[in-house]
């Protein structure tokens, strides 16, 4: 939590991992799944993009990337498990189920869209793809895109499921987006379901529930995404989703990726567009088949607006042209507002305060978690010191508890009042961990104004701890809080 | 429309069987014109969550009925059929009841406030308890007893609603599966689809919001293979409300042919209403054709005899033979008689143990549930689910059941049909009722001891991932059950040298689990005891539907064969000058009857 404790969670964790792995030496599974782990644990953050089928995963990790690289199509499309890594160069190695060596296939790129050919190897015989690519944004997080869940080949969803909730070991992302068009029973169950056991009570901290395709909510009219965000606010209150994940966010990955590489000529065809007659651009928006008729209007022409629904779909048409019409004079402002209007902005916030600054936390709970396995399958007298060392590393680490403490608010394990919730998870860093959105004051206040928050929060937290009529859960948790607040405070300058 | 001009013919051939003094067929034709009398002809709208069914509605109908909402979902089944007044009425049904129809209340509501009782806004899980509402509205559409039926979402065929859906479904003369142009059908839709097959005659697939997806014509490519895979004969309609909509603000009727709702209308007219109104005519055909043969047959019998006194003894005793026959067929030893009651006593049996068995499965998942985890901590979830799977055990024990009815009815009426074309009674007549979902209550909790850490999700729940009929994610998938949490470890640390407290809070909680395995073994005991019951008596309904109507042919034929014979026997008697006339009178009076076949086998015929 302080800028200190997380390298030294890091140093114990990759220790006491060693430590295992010395004693695990003679056992060449355990040691290739601990060393596995080992170097798992300085990979980057592994974060899945999951979610019913056509929930948009591949168009918003493209829009996450800013570049076309996993191929999206009308029909189901992601059929395998594909892995999207930061590398020097270009390259698809293809990893079969079983003990088959790893094996490199050609790239092609067409148009942009990158085309990746099984060359004969059968989808099923397909443990994952790993695609490395030269890409900044892919740097900090390894990023997993998923075939989509109750899809119609059975098969295929049984391959998302095994990725992300294996029966035999912890899973192998580290944390996870969800993408949903608009809430089914069925993506409330499938999130209850594909957490482990072990960790099910910590589960909400690693994930992050999106309503993606937002702009088709209300059939694309321009007010779609106000609906969207209103949809997901609703969603962040509701109680069962609250006990499922991080928080929900709206997001247009189709929107968000054309603004992030809107061109010139795109721009030019949009204002041509907005030019026309009132009653004749009513009925050329009215409907996808109207907006790609030949020759109505004759300019721009038709090839050019079917390539301009591609990249935009009716809403991103829509609100384009009405954007240029109320003004916008430039394509870089009109991509920064598309951008903007996407959700891709909230979405990456969120992703920075939940996974990125909490990364190492997220990388020892996933190889603690690997160990304690190893620890359960295969008990020895030599490793009693490791059990023991990982047990004091999950009781005596302040991470951890104030994870644990927010997932058992999120699951209501724990009640404390409604008032008193929202402000003890801000504490414990539901909203980011630097001081000053942990008091929920402003990115500029000053160090005294901060102080004098954390002092306060101290002593009212404080005061629940040693009130006689706080049950011994509700003292549990505002002691814990008020850790964090003495954390917030040593890391203060005086 | 052919109904008035049946129910002429009806009247015509009810004087007829009056003149010839046959009360019996006279009770028959007046049970035909009755059932034309009630025109419904019930479309049900189902689908998804938020994939346009209310949209659609509100379309087809061009009035803003349906309250629709980019978040809100329908909550309640809305029927809307023809009125020439505008009207809402809310109906609520006594829960648990008989389904009585003096039994249900009936509230009429100002049109603007249907919003307020119908969407999950103003109703939430329907609280209220609505078991349907019911808009009246003057349509040109709705007016040859077209019945639009809006339903909540389904949340796949193992939610409670799905179930209900599923038990409407039998009396339901079209299906329209609403699914939007997004993406390809899922594995849910796809078994809803074949299960709506298997339950109703007309089914159609509209894909809707085709204005706002470009590629909704490879949508609908791809789901027409998937159709055809799946081996589903239904039709897919692409329609857009956005353009009908617009259409209609503007009176475009290029527009209006663009959205595709002139198909899906047509669709109604022709397949749904014009099947239905085939087989309405095609049945009363046959029973006037019927009712003729019976008529003709003692008067040929006797006409016969008249124009060929020589054989008139052994057209008699062939008739004495047929009249015989007939008896036979009245007698409880005949074969279709025997064909009826062995085929129920088999398909109580049989239908019994489908309910048992569906319902053991649940119990044993349930268990391994409960001792997952803490009940006291996830009962509500818990009784949720075992509210759905048992909902879901009763629909698909309910197809069954009536599938296998109707195939029974056709195997009597085969046995029973040695010559000649019989109808099929109309099993839709019979009483199955939503009744028997609905009474499915939802499981009482049970006094279990102080739950012991507040609430918490039942992690472990997975049984149907999106319906019962398709148990997606197995139990066995229950992942990390071999791995135990590393945080509760720490609560064990807390808990040392509390080794005390520990014990007795296991023993607690053992209690707590069988306690809630001893709820639900109640429970799925009473479940069974009800629906068992219902489908015992929904089959017993239809056995003696069918042996009622199937009597009631033989009796016809034998007062026929009797009459038949009498008359054969007095014109042996009869003198050569009453022959003569009685010749001629017979030769019009067959001409006559032969007119009414004539007509009603032209209304069978033409549409």
């Amino acid at each position: 939590m302080t800028a200190a404790a997380p390298t030294g969670l890091r140093d114990t964790v990759r220790a006491v991992l060693r430590h295992a792995l010395a004693v695990y030496r003679d056992s060449p599974e355990s040691v290739r799944w601990l060393q596995h782990h080992l170097d798992r644990f300085d990979e980057p953050l592994r974060l899945a993009i999951a979610g019913k089928v056509k929930a948009g995963k591949s168009t918003l990790l493209n829009a996450l990337v800013g570049e076309e690289i996993a191929p999206t199509d009308a029909g189901e499309c992601t059929r395998v498990v594909t892995w999207y890594q930061d590398g020097h160069a270009p390259a698809v190695t293809l990893i079969p189920l079983g003990d088959a060596p790893p094996r490199q296939l050609r790239i092609r790129r067409d148009g942009g869209a990158l085309e990746i050919d099984l060359e004969g190897v059968p989808a099923e015989k397909v443990d994952r793809l790993e695609v490395t690519w030269p890409s900044t944004s892919l740097r900090s997080t390894t990023l997993i895109d998923t075939p989509g869940i109750a899809s119609l080949s059975g098969e295929v969803s049984a391959r998302t499921d095994r990725f992300l909730s294996p029966d035999d070991a912890p899973t192998a992302a580290d944390a996870v987006l969800y993408l949903m068009r608009h809430l089914h029973a069925g993506d409330v169950r499938f999130l209850e379901s594909f957490h482990d056991k072990g960790v099910a009570r910590a589960a909400p901290v690693n994930t992050i529930a999106v309503l993606s395709r937002a702009d088709e909510i209300g059939g694309g009219r321009i007010d779609a995404l106000i609906s969207a965000r209103r949809i997901a606010a609703r969603y962040r209150a509701d109680d069962t989703l609250r006990g499922l994940c991080q928080t929900v966010v709206a997001v247009t990955g189709l929107l968000a990726y054309t603004g992030r590489t809107l061109r010139q000529d795109e721009y030019a065809a949009l204002v041509r567009l907005a030019a026309l007659e009132p009653g004749e651009l009513d009925l050329v928006l009215l409907s996808a088949d109207r907006f790609v008729r030949e020759g109505e209007p004759a300019d721009p022409p038709a090839e050019v607006r079917e390539a301009l629904l591609d990249r935009l779909g009716m809403f991103g048409v829509r609100l384009s042209v009405s954007l240029i019409q109320q003004g916008v004079t430039d394509s870089a402002v009109l991509a920064e507002e598309l951008v903007a209007r996407s959700g891709l902005a909230e979405l990456r916030q969120v992703l920075a305060t939940q996974f990125t600054q909490r990364r190492d936390v997220l990388k020892a709970r996933s190889a603690l978690i690997a160990l304690d396995r190893v620890l359960r399958v295969d008990p020895r007298p030599a490793a009693a010191p490791v059990a023991a060392e990982v047990e004091r590393i999950l009781a005596g680490t302040h991470d951890f508890a104030e994870l644990r403490l927010l997932s058992d608010l999120r699951w209501r394990v724990v009640r404390l009042p409604r008032d008193q919730v929202d402000e003890a998870e801000r504490l414990l860093g539901s909203d980011g961990g630097s001081p000053a959105q942990r008091l929920g004051l402003p990115a500029d206040t000053g160090p005294a104004d901060l102080r004098a928050a954390a002092l306060a929060a101290l002593s009212a937290w404080r005061r629940r701890a040693e009130s006689p009529l706080a049950g011994r859960m509700q003292a549990d948790a505002a002691r814990t809080v008020v850790r964090s607040c003495e954390g917030i405070l040593a890391g203060l300058p005086r | 429309m052919s109904v008035p001009e049946a129910i002429q013919l009806v009247e015509v051939a009810c004087k007829a069987t009056t003149a010839y003094g046959r009360p019996d067929l006279t009770a028959r034709l007046r049970r035909t014109r009755e059932r034309l009398a009630d025109p419904n002809v019930r479309v049900l709208v189902v689908g998804e969550f938020k994939q346009g069914k209310s949209q659609l509605v509100n379309s087809l109908i061009s009035a803003p009925v349906c309250p629709v909402d980019d978040d809100i979902a329908t909550a309640v089944v809305t029927v809307v059929r023809h009125a020439e007044v505008p009207s809402v009425t809310l109906v609520r049904e006594p829960a648990g009841g008989d389904g009585e129809p003096g039994g249900a209340e009936r509230v009429e509501v100002p049109l603007s406030e249907l919003a307020a009782h119908v969407s999950e806004a103003g109703n939430p899980d329907n609280r209220a308890g609505l078991t349907y509402a019911e808009v009246g509205i003057p349509r040109a559409l709705l007016a040859g007893g077209l019945v639009l039926v809006d339903t909540p979402g389904v949340g796949g065929l193992g939610s409670a609603h799905g179930a209900s859906t599923m038990a409407a479904l039998g009396g339901a003369d079209a299906v329209l599966l609403v699914s939007d142009a997004a993406q390809e059908y899922t594995r849910p839709e796809l078994d809803f689809l074949a299960a709506a097959m298997r339950l109703c005659p007309n089914v159609a697939a509209v894909l809707t919001k085709t204005d706002l997806y470009p590629r909704w014509r490879r949508i609908a490519e791809l789901d027409r293979a998937h159709l055809a895979t799946a081996g589903i004969s239904a039709e897919l309609i692409p329609v857009s409300s956005t353009v009908r909509q617009a259409a209609l603000r503007t009176k475009n009727t290029v527009l209006n042919e663009e959205s595709g709702y002139p198909v899906l209308v047509r669709y109604l007219r022709e397949q749904v209403l014009g099947q239905a109104d085939l087989l309405d005519r095609r049945s009363t055909a046959q029973d006037i054709l019927e009712v003729c043969e019976q008529l003709a047959t003692t008067m040929r019998a006797e006409l016969s005899t008249h124009q060929d006194p020589g054989k008139a003894q052994e057209v008699v005793a062939e008739l004495e033979r047929s009249q015989a026959a007939a008896a036979r067929l009245k007698d409880r030893s005949a074969r279709w008689q025997i064909t009826l009651n062995d085929g129920v006593a088999d398909l109580v049996a049989d239908v019994e143990h489908d309910l048992r068995e569906r319902l053991r499965r649940i119990t044993t998942e349930g268990e391994t549930l409960v001792d997952a985890a803490d009940p006291a901590a996830v009962w509500d979830q818990f009784a949720a689910w075992v509210h759905e799977q048992v909902c879901a055990a009763a629909a698909a024990n309910f197809v069954q059941a009536s599938e296998r009815a109707r195939a029974l009815a056709a195997r009597v009426a085969a046995h029973f049909a040695e010559d000649g074309e019989i109808v099929l009674p109309d099993l839709r007549a019979v009483p199955h009722t939503e009744a028997e979902v609905s009474r499915v209550t939802p499981m009482t909790r049970p006094e279990l001891a102080a739950p012991g850490g507040g609430e918490q999700a039942l992690s472990g729940l997975r049984g149907g991932y999106m319906g019962g009929l398709m148990l997606f994610m197995p139990l066995s998938l229950i992942p990390g059950l071999a791995v135990a949490a590393p945080f509760a470890a720490v609560g064990g640390a807390l808990l040392l040298g509390r080794k005390q407290v520990r014990d007795d809070r296991k023993r607690a909680l053992q209690r707590r689990r069988s306690d809630a395995k001893i709820a639900m073994r109640k429970h799925v005991d009473e479940v069974q005891f009800q629906v068992g019951k219902d489908c015992r008596a929904m089959l017993r309904t239809t056995q003696r539907t069918l042996r009622d109507h199937f009597t009631e042919i033989a009796e016809q034929m034998h007062t026929s064969m009797t009459a038949s014979v009498a008359a054969a026997q007095k014109a042996v008697r009869s003198t050569e000058a009453e022959r003569a006339t009685r010749i001629g009178d017979l030769e019009a009076e067959l001409a006559r009857v032969e007119h009414l076949a004539a007509r009603a086998r032209a209304m069978a015929g033409t549409r």
